[in-house]
């Protein structure tokens, strides 16, 4: 069996700057409001099928943020956007190994890039 | 006068107590359905009140009424009439049983991550292995070992939980809150109760399923002391999985396959969903392993072999059980009685029994 998924232990509040999360494993992480937006996975914003379609980022007002965050089940979490969206399920391991925005994620990421 | 010793009103209410609501498994007193009580020369009348006119049950209340207070000292004669709750009444009690949370969707107590009620979904990659029998024979072990179990068929399509277990009717329902059916202590919730007949058919689309399962989950009264959810889950992972893995904050899943390769390929393929959600999958049934017409001769292994193993082995889960063919197994899902009950010592009857035992022992109750 694959070792489970990393699951909040803490999250921080939605009227903050940033959304906070501390893992299960004990990473920290921290997001921007709007790249969070941006980054929603859902078929609207994606595509059903390839993930060559992106949310143009300019389309999403620069002050968004979520009016409330939901859990799903037992692996994921769904925003409530202050523009009304709410379709995106965002799981615990795209929040935490994909969308990270702290320094040692954000190099990570970068050095796997091709 | 002739009564010497006095009998309160306080005495009998403490008396009354004891006696629970047959489908709500909760004190008639806790639920307020006394509703008066007299007392005069030994004669204690008690007025109660049902959820609901139609009560099935109400013989049942009247007669354990009847027994507590008669054994109360000075007590000559006991009358027990019967009223029905306002629509006021039943919200209150409604609210009570849902722990007096008002949001819709935390009324099961699963429904919250440190339920103590063990969610386990019985899952496969494709259909015909066996989940509801398995299911069902694994409930039934598991009551025999004192434990509290309900079953959840969300097989919506294929339903079969009721003729396996021998359970039809319909549930009470008050207001929008359905009362599970109950077989032999096993809380039991199918959409077949549902259906005018066994042999109609449900044709719906996905929301359909959606609103089904979510109904289930949180507008059936399973109770707060319930120790296992068994789910049967339909085959593959489609929407009513997807649901589940979606509203419940906490469950482990079990997989069921036959000794088959390409079976055990499919099989994995609920592995991989259980990944994907969070959910931990905490062992393997191999069903219809090899089948023994008599102690005398050797096994025949009709689907070939190890597949249950192999698989186990996939996902370094352990087997939990491997499930002889049996026809008593046939025979007991098509009369409603689990082989678990009808041949307790067989084969297939001892293999679900140590299979519910070791399930247990992977994911144990909190002793409390």
């Amino acid at each position: 069996m694959s070792p489970r998924m990393p699951t909040p232990t803490e999250m921080g509040s939605v009227t903050e700057k940033t959304l906070r999360i501390t893992w299960s494993d004990g990473h920290l992480s921290q997001y921007s409001w709007h790249a969070l937006r941006v980054s929603c996975p859902c078929a609207a914003c994606k595509g059903e099928w390839t993930t060559r379609r992106h949310l143009d980022p300019a389309s999403i007002p620069t002050q968004i943020r979520a009016m409330r965050i939901e859990r799903v089940g037992a692996y994921a979490l769904r925003p409530i956007w202050s523009d009304g969206h709410s379709t995106g399920i965002y799981p615990f391991n795209y929040l935490r190994h994909d969308l990270c925005e702290c320094d040692e994620c954000t190099a990570r990421r970068a050095s796997a890039a091709p | 006068m002739n009564s010497q010793l006095p009998l309160g009103r306080e005495q009998v209410l403490e008396a009354l107590r004891d006696v629970q609501d047959p489908e709500l498994h909760k004190s008639i007193v806790e639920l307020d359905m006394v509703r008066d009580i007299q007392i005069q020369d030994g004669t204690v009348k008690v007025e109660a009140l049902l959820t609901i006119g139609a009560c099935p049950l109400r013989e049942t209340i009247i007669t354990s009424i009847e027994e507590r207070v008669r054994q109360l000292p000075g007590v000559r004669s006991v009358q027990v009439s019967l009223g029905v709750m306002t629509q006021d009444q039943r919200q209150a009690l409604i609210g009570k049983l849902r722990g007096g949370e008002a949001s819709p969707i935390r009324r099961s107590s699963f429904l919250t991550a440190d339920s103590p009620t063990r969610v386990i979904v019985v899952a496969s990659g494709k259909g015909g292995v066996g989940k509801s029998t398995v299911t069902v024979n694994l409930a039934v072990a598991m009551r025999q070992a004192g434990r509290r179990v309900g079953i959840m068929d969300a097989d919506v399509y294929g339903f079969s939980i009721p003729r396996m277990l021998g359970v039809s009717g319909q549930p009470t329902i008050i207001d929008q809150m359905i009362i599970p059916l109950e077989k032999d202590g096993i809380r039991v919730m199918s959409i077949g109760f549902l259906l005018p007949s066994e042999g109609e058919a449900v044709v719906w689309r996905g929301p359909m399923l959606h609103k089904t399962l979510t109904t289930f989950i949180g507008e059936v009264h399973w109770g707060d002391d319930l120790d296992y959810l068994l789910i049967d889950l339909p085959p593959g992972t489609g929407d009513v999985s997807i649901t589940l893995a979606q509203t419940l904050p906490q469950s482990h899943m079990v997989i069921v396959t036959t000794p088959q390769v390409a079976a055990v390929n499919v099989a994995q393929r609920a592995a991989k969903m259980a990944e994907k959600v969070n959910m931990e999958v905490i062992g393997i049934i191999e069903n219809m392993t090899g089948y023994q017409p008599s102690p005398d001769v050797p096994p025949v292994y009709i689907f070939g072999r190890g597949g249950g193993l192999r698989l186990a082995e996939m996902l370094g889960v352990p087997v939990l059980g491997e499930i002889p063919l049996d026809p008593a197994i046939r025979e007991g899902s098509d009369v409603g009685i689990p082989v678990v009950t009808s041949h307790p010592e067989s084969p297939a009857g001892r293999a679900f029994r140590e299979a519910a035992q070791r399930l247990c022992e992977r994911v144990p109750v909190l002793v409390g």
